[in-house]
């Protein structure tokens, strides 16, 4: 699943049109959005660090997260010498408040350039070599206690600059810079699927595992044997019926003993 | 191949760092107080870090060189290890660097001045003895080499002090520096073999073993002493096939006089690292492979462990005198 969090609804609107997101009517302590699949949600935050927190946390509890899902922060941001439009992935994070810093891992060919971040408690006009926003310390900081690293990022396009300051910016604008950059949302997103696939593959319950816990009782030191003998069993013996094998077994115990002897009987090649 | 550079702000100026950023001109650059902000922040998936691992130069402040385990010891009383680096380009499943940091990307530390310093002192503590210091236990010493120019500032060193002995662990291939500079006799570049079968299953990135087996060849022509390290030996049903082909190919080549050393261990991790391998790569055949849990360690059961090290071990001995072989029977 992807989670989308903006601060303003006129960030969040542009991607609501694009990805055909609809409001989730049973949640209303934040505005949740979600496709017909429910692969893809967005939730907006309102301003600054406590709503952006408040936010991702309600998210978390309402919807049903893994560690393969993709966190993004999409957003507008002000920068000294950037222009308007342009779109930055974010590679520090700093808290200006704590001066805490957080390094999002771009391990991937980015769509757009990557540059630091300064999360403020109030809005400023004193532009410096770096994007200026008011959530993503909060959002990231969430973020990372519930998914995986490499897959939450912060996307900031520039609203304002040092020419173009943030009395300039109106919510027509910022739809308008959104739209323009969905694309990269998307090329994001694009570069993210396949990390994201990959830690689905490596946390997903090996083969049969869900019927051996319906069919017979295991503790819970019992059912992380069960999956580390079920995922050694297709790696030992691909072709051999498992179920046929362990049919006439009475309890979750004496399946762990059948599962294992023939692993034990079975002999053991590391190469082709 | 490095995209990505973080730097912490107290060696940015290192003369070191300024010449490895001018070698990645284009690479994004991100200062950072302390490494650890980025390499131990949890939540980082080590096997997707893996794809595109960032460098990290920073500052080794303490423990630049610690005491080594007498198991593992080639000859000497005193054994010290060093890292001047965290991490490998290499991608070898059974590597516990996998199990012991959180991040798969490059610690680089910079200031070698303070490890040679460091080296000095434990060579003065022990004064008149020999004193062995082990370089590739938390990388591979030489695959970055071009970037790191490690050998080129130490080497100095052990040339001027003929007592301390160095060991490069590597399996590499990278060894134009050592092969333009007259050899080291207090040098030793020892390197890691499995069998070809295993390696090509299960060492991802690294120079196959006919090219390793080229590299030492063309040392010992130049006069370098070379080490063979089979550790870990890794089991599977042929195994004495797979390790008699590999010893046959290696010993029928090499020239016994050059080499100082030949060692040898099982496969085991610290238990807590072995699990976290075993999530990383659920589908990976060696963490499925037959298992013992002792002292908290994961390896193989000690018939198993037993019959590996006395087989290789019978045929290592048929090639170099005792005085030049140490087995690593240490238990799981």
């Amino acid at each position: 699943m992807i989670h989308l969090f903006c601060a303003l609804p006129c960030e969040a609107e542009p991607l609501i049109q694009h990805f055909k997101l609809s409001d989730i009517k049973e949640f209303d302590l934040f505005r949740i959005y979600q496709s017909k699949d429910k692969e893809i949600s967005l939730t907006t935050t309102g301003i600054g660090k406590l709503n952006m927190a408040a936010a991702v946390s309600y998210q978390y509890a309402c919807l049903k997260t893994s560690a393969a899902d993709i966190w993004l922060n999409i957003g507008v941001a002000g920068h000294a010498t950037l222009s308007l439009g342009e779109a930055r992935l974010v590679n520090k994070i700093t808290d200006e408040h704590d001066d805490t810093s957080w390094y999002p891992q771009i391990i991937f060919n980015s769509p757009c350039a990557s540059t630091n971040l300064i999360t403020l408690d109030k809005p400023s006009t004193d532009y410096q070599d770096a994007l200026y926003d008011m959530e993503a310390s909060a959002f990231y900081q969430l973020a990372i206690r519930l998914g995986t690293a490499e897959l939450i990022h912060c996307l900031k396009i520039i609203s304002d600059n040092a020419e173009q300051n943030t009395a300039t910016v109106n919510a027509d604008k910022v739809k308008k810079m959104i739209t323009a950059q969905v694309q990269t949302i998307e090329q994001l997103i694009d570069c993210l699927k396949p990390l994201s696939a990959e830690i689905h593959s490596i946390t997903a319950e090996p083969k049969h595992y869900q019927h051996f816990i319906e069919k017979w009782h295991f503790t819970k030191s019992e059912s992380l044997q069960l999956s580390r003998l079920l995922r050694q069993w297709s790696l030992y013996l691909p072709d051999v019926d498992i179920m046929s094998l362990v049919a006439d077994n009475k309890s979750g115990k004496t399946v762990l003993n059948t599962l294992r002897e023939s692993i034990n009987n079975s002999e053991f090649a590391i190469h082709d | 191949m490095i995209d990505t550079i973080y730097i912490e702000e107290e060696i940015a100026n290192h003369p070191r760092t300024l010449a490895i950023l001018k070698r990645f001109p284009e690479a994004t650059k991100i200062s950072c107080q302390r490494y650890g902000e980025v390499f131990n922040s949890k939540a980082q998936n080590f096997r997707l870090q893996k794809k595109q691992p960032a460098l990290i130069l920073a500052r080794k402040h303490k423990g630049l060189a610690l005491p080594s385990p007498k198991e593992y010891a080639i000859g000497a009383e005193h054994n010290y290890y060093f890292s001047h680096m965290l991490n490998c380009l290499y991608d070898c499943r059974y590597c516990f660097l996998q199990g012991k940091f959180q991040s798969a990307h490059y610690v680089l530390f910079v200031n070698y001045e303070d490890f040679i310093e460091e080296m000095q002192l434990i060579l003065n503590q022990h004064a008149e003895e020999a004193v062995h210091f082990f370089s590739g236990y938390d990388c591979d010493s030489l695959a970055l080499e071009p970037v790191t120019d490690f050998t080129n500032d130490f080497f100095p060193f052990f040339e001027k002090n003929t007592r301390a002995l160095l060991e490069i662990r590597t399996k590499s291939t990278q060894i134009r520096s050592l092969l333009k500079r007259s050899p080291i006799k207090n040098c030793v570049v020892a390197f890691s073999f499995t069998p070809d079968k295993i390696a090509r299953a299960l060492e991802n990135k690294a120079p196959d073993i006919n090219k390793r087996l080229q590299a030492i060849l063309d040392l010992q022509k130049a006069g370098w002493q070379i080490g063979l390290r089979f550790d870990p030996l890794i089991y599977t049903k042929d195994y004495a096939k797979e390790y008699s082909e590999l010893f046959n190919t290696i010993f029928s080549k090499i020239d016994p006089d050059l080499t100082h050393s030949i060692s040898l261990g099982g496969f085991r991790l610290p238990k807590d690292y072995f699990r976290k391998l075993e999530k990383l790569y659920p589908d990976e055949k060696l963490f499925a492979s037959p298992q013992a849990e002792e002292k908290n360690n994961i390896g193989y059961p000690a018939e198993i462990r037993h019959e590996m090290l006395d087989f290789c071990e019978n045929i290592i001995t048929q090639h170099v005198p005792a005085e030049k072989f140490f087995p690593c029977h240490d238990s799981v």
